[in-house]
């Protein structure tokens, strides 16, 4: 394991069509959310594809920047969209593989996320508004509690499942499947605590409302308030980008049905299944996902830390299912 | 071939040119002269110690360096020797004195003319020289000699600002707290004495697997309590977020960036030299290790996310880092203990590279606040703002730093958070149930001090530099001075050069604690940035964890390649940038108090942490009629927030102890005659035991 | 079938902890009353499994049981007594925040295995006890922790019912089905003991007009 992984030219190109398909249906999915949303309450929504005229559309108008933002503002947009294309290239999602795979494991994708935290708080900041820094400030009080969460949900699905490196825990989980274990009773807590994080990453609505920019409730719309034009598009992308990343993990982890097995082997045909099934699954958690922010209120601020707690107490009790039935 | 004897030559002309900046700075007076002549020694002096330390780890060789004064006084023979261990610690030293030495030069101009920079010089280079030998001894006598010597330096230098009463009070803090811990690094070392009847280290090292184990237990409890009191264990940290920010910031830099690693090598040596070989019977030193590491993690780093004055924060933020540090060396010792060497080298690769890279960042930092300092003459951070506009360099040289304690990638904390995060993810190898459990709650104290240091280094950086200046005198800053610029530049780049190329750190580690060859899970014959640093198992095999910092950062540019191609193709024609006021809800007249501060930003953490802090607000609003509470005149708003260790354990103790002293105090009757009946009672008294006990 | 069966055996246990903790993380009496609801379903499913891998037919009884009692009967006794109650249902102030009361449950749950681990390390344990001891054991340690960590007396009731069914499960898992006669004493116990706590209740928020344990206070004779 000294030498530097070598992948075959071939495999990487797979790899980055991969990702390129995964940031392709990004938008989509942001789609599909909405209209899940508006169609639960009763309303019939724009279409699916809205987003991605959304973004046609930002890039090519003009940008107005605030006087008092410095360099740091004009360059995090850039910061967000690298990193968080970045770290899609490491996760599996239509394949169970991902051909970078050696070079970052999930623990380098949660860095690279933090990283696309750390410049939108600065250029929160870094405008001189109001609601910048309140965006900043309730962002960095969430942001630091769901990384007990975060980490310890990837201590069960590591211990569960072997390693931190995607593809072998995306493979794992496969292969448990197709052996029969539906489900492992350590992944159980799991599920429950990476759900919740998954709402509080992507800012959905317990946390934070993606629709909505009321000083009272908004979160990350309070930081970015200041974007426009292709910056805004590039903000928006790549909080699209982040949340079918975390979806496709979350697909992976937890329901690996119609995944494909190493014993199976890579063809057109099987991999053109895994591909489909990878799609159903992530359109349907995306609904079950906006189904259930329908179902909930916005939380008051200062109670969002008790569901992290949940998050977190569940991840232990992961934990502790793991080492007691070993 | 460089022989032993060379080293030995190589490291004398090391102290002679440390001592000649000590003859300089007195030699000279207080001219610019003076100042580059005390500071040059120490910077040609850095770059030997670079060297010298670099050689001798890669070499593995071990260098005994004789004493030239050895003849003379033959009593006090200065036994010295540098092996791998010392040599990475001397390398740290090495490479943060050097990039302080050349930011010292212009930092130093603020005190001509006020303070004394002869003063200044010679205790800056004493410094250095003390800490220096603090690693290269070699017996009870001289690594207390100069462990003392390395306190005094430091203690003067805390004062050195006198002129401010608050200075002279956390030096006085300092100096108590230190000499406590002095005292109990000395029981230990007795303990072996006892033990052993020698006072040389290698007599202890011969001796040790000979010595009973609840002896060194007691030895290592001792040890443990002294070198914890020094390098901010929680809670004997006390001293430290006083003393670190009362010194000058180029002090201030060596005293978080260095001493605390000298506190650290005292550790490594007692625990991992001495201690050795573990069983599992010391398992429990590394659970105390890390857990005590855990604990300071948390509460330093909570501490410092609420912290208004800027360089108190950094001090806060390095009792954290010395936590991982610990918590690191502690997995490194409970693995030791089960005899998993292969996790226990990844621990301790962890610990170390940490230990490296915090003294690169945090010396950044400080000397970083020190430029802020330097130009705005105020540490307040609610004061500050805007910065980057009129000091872009120091403002871009900090945000890496930022970056880098935050543990973010590219940027070499991010790679030493990971190995200490993978360490934690291999605990489920140990063989015993409470362990794994109590590994896995330490780890979630773990994960939330990282996500409490990202916000803390955000509240940091985006207060100080971003948005409006929040006074006049950030208004009137200017850039500081090349030589300080340059010196920040140095940390920032090996900062930058460890986060994509980390083999060169990890070699370096693992050259110098002298990895079994069989345990090599890293790269240290190809030395390719891609090279991938992964965890090993029981037999040896890398695990499905691992994770290649030079390919990140190549992914990271050709994604940010290609986006930009994209764009550039996907957007056609030209879209303007227009410049124009922020966003004012359509009022007009934003400014700067209409901004967040630092203590707004940190609002919703100190609430949800209130356990700790206990904060209190105080509001004062005056009406324009009393009848009418509708219309405010004008509100005034104040919070405090308390330390509860100050409160709840300190003062306690610090009242009991005048408490007793005024009791004894009594015995002080002023008369003649008393004084020679305690004498004689004392006389007495010993000649009865005497008898008693023959 | 082995394997599948351990599985089904934790999970379950799994699903009996999750529903325990949807009565610690909530703060509204009717919360806890649905997460109670949820518990007992639960629970009356684990005793099925219990039933099913025993294979004795008093277990499928008690289960039947557990469903008719706990998950209808006594939540809408406490519905109906609860009904005529002046003050506050809501527990907006506990003595434990909420979310400090899920990490100490969550606590609470490794002790509880760590003790199991301790305590039956050296007698054989067969799988059915293996996996459901410790959970009995978690359940009456968050039925205390609860009682003693609320305010309104209704908490100490729903704690008290949370302890009743970690020695429920704690004799079937350990014992495989005392004989029916006993069960049914046991529920019937029960029953008497909720209406006694309703009647009690009326008679606190009489007194008090308010439900808050901490004025029972002013009882004590100074």
């Amino acid at each position: 394991m000294v030498e530097p992984t070598a992948v075959s030219l071939q495999l990487q190109i797979i790899g980055v069509v991969q990702t390129l398909g995964l940031i392709g249906i990004a938008p989509l999915i942001t789609g599909i959310m909405r209209k899940v949303k508006a169609r639960t309450q009763k309303r019939i929504g724009a279409s699916i594809i809205q987003p991605y005229y959304d973004l046609a559309k930002l890039l090519k108008k003009d940008e107005v920047v605030s006087d008092q933002s410095s360099w740091i503002f004009r360059s995090a947009p850039w910061i967000m969209l690298i990193s968080t294309i970045t770290a899609a290239l490491f996760v599996p999602s239509f394949l169970p593989f991902s051909p970078f795979n050696a070079a970052g494991d999930i623990l380098v994708v949660i860095g690279l996320f933090a990283l696309v935290r750390f410049f939108t708080m600065l250029a929160g900041i870094d405008v001189a508004s109001a609601f910048g820094g309140l965006g900043a400030s309730r962002e960095m009080m969430i942001s630091a509690i769901v990384e007990p969460a975060l980490f310890l949900t990837i201590f069960v699905v590591s211990l569960s499942l072997g390693g931190t490196n995607l593809t072998s825990i995306a493979s794992s989980a496969a292969n448990q499947f197709a052996s029969g274990v539906i489900i492992m009773p350590s992944m159980i807590f799991a599920v429950i605590a990476f759900f919740v994080i998954m709402l509080a990453e992507t800012g959905r609505i317990p946390f934070d409302n993606p629709a909505t920019h009321l000083e009272l409730t908004m979160v990350h719309e309070a930081m970015v308030l200041e974007y426009s034009g292709k910056s805004l598009a590039m903000v928006q992308f790549s909080q699209s980008i982040k949340q079918v990343i975390l979806l496709s993990l979350f697909v992976n982890f937890f329901v690996p049905v119609g995944m494909l097995t190493p014993a199976i082997g890579l063809s057109a045909a099987s991999t053109a299944s895994t591909a489909l099934s990878f799609l159903a699954k992530a359109m349907l958690v995306s609904a079950l996902v906006a189904f259930a922010e329908t179902r909930v209120a916005k939380w008051r601020l200062f109670r969002i830390p008790d569901l992290l707690a949940v998050a977190i107490a569940s991840s232990m009790m992961g934990v502790v299912f793991f080492y007691f039935w070993r | 071939m460089i022989l032993a004897a060379d080293y030995s030559i190589l490291f004398q002309t090391i102290i002679l040119v440390f001592s000649s900046g000590l003859a300089n700075s007195l030699i000279f007076g207080r001219s610019t002269v003076a100042r580059i002549a005390s500071f040059a020694p120490a910077i040609a002096g850095s770059l030997l110690l670079v060297i010298f330390a670099v050689l001798v780890s890669i070499s593995g060789s071990k260098v005994q360096i004789s004493d030239p004064f050895v003849a003379t006084i033959p009593a006090l023979a200065i036994n010295l020797y540098v092996d791998g261990m010392a040599a990475f610690f001397m390398l740290i030293l090495g490479l943060v004195t050097f990039a302080v030495s050349i930011y010292s030069i212009g930092y130093s101009q603020q005190y001509s003319g006020k303070n004394s920079t002869r003063s200044f010089g010679f205790l800056f280079n004493l410094f250095v020289l003390s800490m220096l030998l603090v690693i290269a001894s070699n017996s009870i006598y001289s690594f207390l000699i100069f462990w003392e010597l390395m306190s005094l330096a430091s203690f003067f230098l805390v004062i050195y600002d006198h002129q401010k009463e608050l200075n002279i009070k956390s030096g006085l803090t300092y100096i108590v707290m230190t000499h406590i811990g002095t005292a109990f690094i000395l029981a230990s070392f007795l303990v072996f004495y006892i033990q052993t009847s020698s006072f040389s280290f290698d007599s202890f090292r011969e001796q040790a697997p000979s010595i009973p184990q609840y002896v060194r237990d007691i030895s290592f409890v001792l040890a443990f309590i002294g070198f914890g009191a020094k390098s901010g264990l929680v809670p004997l940290h006390i001293w430290l977020p006083q003393a670190h920010p009362s010194a000058p910031s180029n002090i201030s830099s060596l005293m978080s960036a260095v001493m605390i690693k000298v506190a650290i090598y005292g550790l490594v040596r007692t625990t991992l030299d001495f201690g050795a070989p573990m069983t599992p019977d010391s398992a429990w030193w590394g659970v105390l290790l890390a857990s005590g590491g855990a604990v300071s993690c948390i509460i330093g780093v909570l501490y410092a996310a609420i912290e208004k004055d800027i360089k108190k924060a950094l001090a806060y933020s390095s009792i954290e880092n010395a936590g991982i540090i610990l918590l690191g060396l502690g997995m490194s010792v409970l693995f030791q203990s089960y005899s998993l060497l292969g996790l226990a080298a990844l621990a301790l690769l962890a610990s170390m590279f940490h230990s490296l890279n915090h003294a690169l960042f945090k010396s950044l930092l400080f000397m970083g606040a020190g430029a802020v300092v330097f130009r705005t003459h105020t540490k307040k951070m609610d004061q500050l703002g805007g910065l980057i506009k009129y000091m872009p360099w120091t403002a871009l040289l900090f945000l890496i730093g930022a970056l880098s304690i935050s543990g973010l990638p590219p940027f070499n904390g991010f790679v030493s958070e990971w190995l200490v995060l993978q360490t934690l993810l291999s605990s489920y190898q140990l063989p015993n149930l409470a362990l794994q459990v109590t590994i896995s709650v330490v780890s979630v104290v773990f994960a939330l001090t990282m996500g409490l240091a990202l916000a803390t280094f955000i509240r940091i950086f985006g207060i100080t530099f971003l948005a409006r200046p929040r006074s006049e005198a950030a208004h009137q800053a200017k850039e500081a001075p090349k030589s300080m610029i340059v010196g920040m530049s140095i940390t920032a780049s090996i900062c930058v050069a460890f986060g994509i190329f980390p083999f060169i750190a990890t070699s370096l580690v693992s050259a110098s604690f002298g990895f079994d060859k069989q345990q090599h899970f890293l790269s240290l014959q190809t030395l390719s940035p891609f090279a991938v640093l992964g965890v090993p198992t029981s037999s040896g095999a890398l695990t499905s964890s691992s994770m290649s910092a030079g390919t990140v950062a190549l992914m990271m540019g050709c994604v940010g390649a290609f986006c930009a191609g994209l764009l550039f193709v996907a957007s056609g024609r030209k879209t303007a940038r227009k410049v124009y006021s922020t966003w004012d809800c359509g009022f007009g007249q934003l400014n700067e108090r209409m901004q967040y501060t630092a203590s707004s930003l940190s609002q919703p953490l100190r609430v949800v942490f209130k356990i700790l802090y206990k904060p209190h607000n105080e509001a004062e609003v005056s009406y324009f009629t009393d009848s009418n509470r509708y219309l405010k005149k004008s509100a005034k708003v104040e919070t405090h927030t308390r330390d509860v260790f100050n409160e709840g354990f300190y003062q306690p103790v610090v009242k009991a102890t005048t408490l007793v002293l005024d009791t004894v105090r009594k015995m002080q009757t002023g008369k003649i005659n008393a004084y020679l009946l305690y004498i004689m009672i004392a006389l007495v008294a010993m000649l009865v035991l005497a008898e008693v006990t023959r | 079938m082995i394997l599948l069966q351990i599985d089904l055996l934790t999970i379950s246990a799994a699903a009996l902890l999750i529903a325990t903790f949807a009565v610690v993380v909530r703060r509204g009496f009717l919360d806890w009353l649905s997460g109670y609801r949820y518990q007992a379903l639960v629970l009356a499913g684990v005793t099925a499994v219990i039933g099913y891998i025993t294979g004795t037919w008093e277990i499928y009884v008690a289960a039947i049981l557990t469903l008719a009692i706990k998950a209808v009967i006594i939540p809408k006794v406490l519905l109906r007594v609860t009904k005529g109650l002046s003050g506050q249902l809501s527990d907006f102030n506990p003595y434990v925040s909420v979310r400090s009361s899920i990490i100490i449950s969550a606590i609470l749950v490794i002790l509880a295995y760590a003790l199991v681990q301790e305590m039956f390390a050296n007698s054989r344990l067969d799988s059915v006890a293996r996996a459901y001891l410790p959970v009995a054991l978690s359940l009456f340690f968050i039925g205390l922790f609860v009682m003693v960590s609320r305010r309104i007396a209704l908490n100490q009731i729903i704690g008290l019912l949370i302890i009743e069914n970690g020695l429920f499960l704690f004799t079937v898992s350990l014992t495989h089905g005392l004989p029916l006669l006993i069960e049914v004493g046991i529920f019937a116990d029960i029953l008497a003991g909720i209406i006694i706590s309703g009647i009690l209740l009326s008679r606190i928020s009489q007194t008090f007009d308010s439900l808050d344990v901490g004025k029972i206070e002013q009882l004590r004779d100074d």
